[in-house]
């Protein structure tokens, strides 16, 4: 495959991994506070998402995949609140393990690969773009 | 240095280039990949010393036949930062200076390509 | 008098060349006896600065020169060009006219 292309379709895989991390940040800030329905019950976990390289013999590069989405396994908060439908006898409620600071950051940096891949993508096109140029002619 | 068509180099660096921008695409669309290391193509003074010693070695009058099918090699870069505890040794910035030295270097081999061409159409001409 | 204007063609460009550009420079300091020595020397200088554009731009596509100078050089070049090319096809039109005129 022409080399330029290539890195368009590098680039692109770039964009789709990164916006599918985006998606799985804000689903994890939007359930922040999501506890469960009846006493004791398990509120929202945590989703994580991991990338892996893929070597694609087509284009000479590597393309970058979601390997995994998963579950983050770490342990329920307690935090007191009697009046919660979802508190156990002693007025304990579990609150879903996320971390509205770690979310920020991630979705910062998620953005920032996003610009990057954007940046790559234009560069490459425009790189495509003056090849044709060089067959235009002026005058 | 031994004579060398214009054209024939301006066509072999484009393509150089090309893979590099290629390389550099990889590598930041793997820029959060765990276990990723940054990759990089051969410099191109070392491609050109390649394919004139194969030149060489062929047959002395031969010119002009490197452009075709030269392969780059791409290898691994020495992570000059730290490196991170995911193994990850992709660096946004300097993957993105190096991809304004491919467009400032594309740009040179295009803008001669054009003017030579240009001079060549020109002392064509009736 | 015309054969030493020769159309600039491909091989020109590509083909190397024995002229020095400091030689090409004392060719044209000196005062030109003659129309027939001074087209000469035009002639003379645009291979000169052809070649310069050459050199200049494999050196730049290198990575060994200034992007300002392979600009310069390549200008100069096409500059020089152009006018050897006028300079050519008025020659070659006032030829045509000296020969369609009566004996």
């Amino acid at each position: 495959m022409d080399p330029l292309s290539a890195a368009l379709k590098i680039a692109g895989s770039g964009l789709g991994a990164q916006s599918e991390r985006l998606r799985i940040v804000s689903e994890n800030l939007a359930n922040a506070q999501s506890t469960g329905d009846t006493p004791g019950a398990e509120p929202y976990r945590r989703k994580t998402i991991s990338f892996a390289a893929e070597l694609d013999r087509a284009t000479g590069g590597s393309t970058v995949e979601i390997a995994a989405i998963g579950n983050d396994q770490s342990a329920f908060p307690l935090e007191f609140q009697p009046g919660n439908q979802a508190a156990d006898a002693n007025g304990y409620v579990k609150m879903p393990n996320v971390n509205v600071l770690i979310e920020m950051a991630d979705m910062n940096e998620a953005n920032r690969s996003y610009e990057a891949n954007l940046q790559v993508i234009k560069q490459a096109r425009d790189l495509i773009s003056m090849t044709i140029d060089l067959m235009r002619s002026q005058s | 240095m031994d004579p060398v068509n214009l054209f024939d180099l301006a066509a072999q660096q484009a393509r150089w280039l090309s893979v590099r921008q290629t390389t550099i695409a990889g590598n930041v669309a793997n820029a959060n990949t765990p276990g990723y290391r940054a990759n990089d193509v051969e410099p191109f003074e070392q491609v050109l010393d390649r394919t004139r010693v194969a030149m060489t070695a062929t047959q002395a009058g031969h010119l002009g036949g490197g452009a075709t099918d030269a392969n780059y090699a791409v290898r691994q870069q020495e992570p000059d930062t730290a490196v991170l505890p995911s193994e990850n040794t992709v660096a946004l910035e300097s993957e993105l200076i190096k991809a304004g030295e491919v467009r400032r270097s594309f740009e040179l081999n295009t803008a001669i390509v054009k003017a030579f061409h240009r001079m060549v159409m020109l002392s064509s001409k009736a | 008098m015309i054969g030493t204007i020769s159309p600039l063609g491909p091989q020109a460009l590509s083909k190397p060349t024995s002229i020095v550009p400091e030689a090409a420079q004392a060719a044209t300091g000196g005062v030109a006896s003659s129309f027939a020595a001074a087209l000469a020397d035009a002639a003379t200088q645009t291979a000169a600065t052809l070649r310069q554009a050459e050199q200049m731009s494999i050196a730049g596509m290198q990575g060994h020169a200034d992007t300002r100078e392979v600009v310069d050089a390549v200008m100069t070049a096409e500059q020089s060009l152009q006018a050897a090319i006028a300079i050519r096809d008025k020659i070659v039109t006032a030829y045509l006219e000296v020969s369609r005129m009566g004996i």
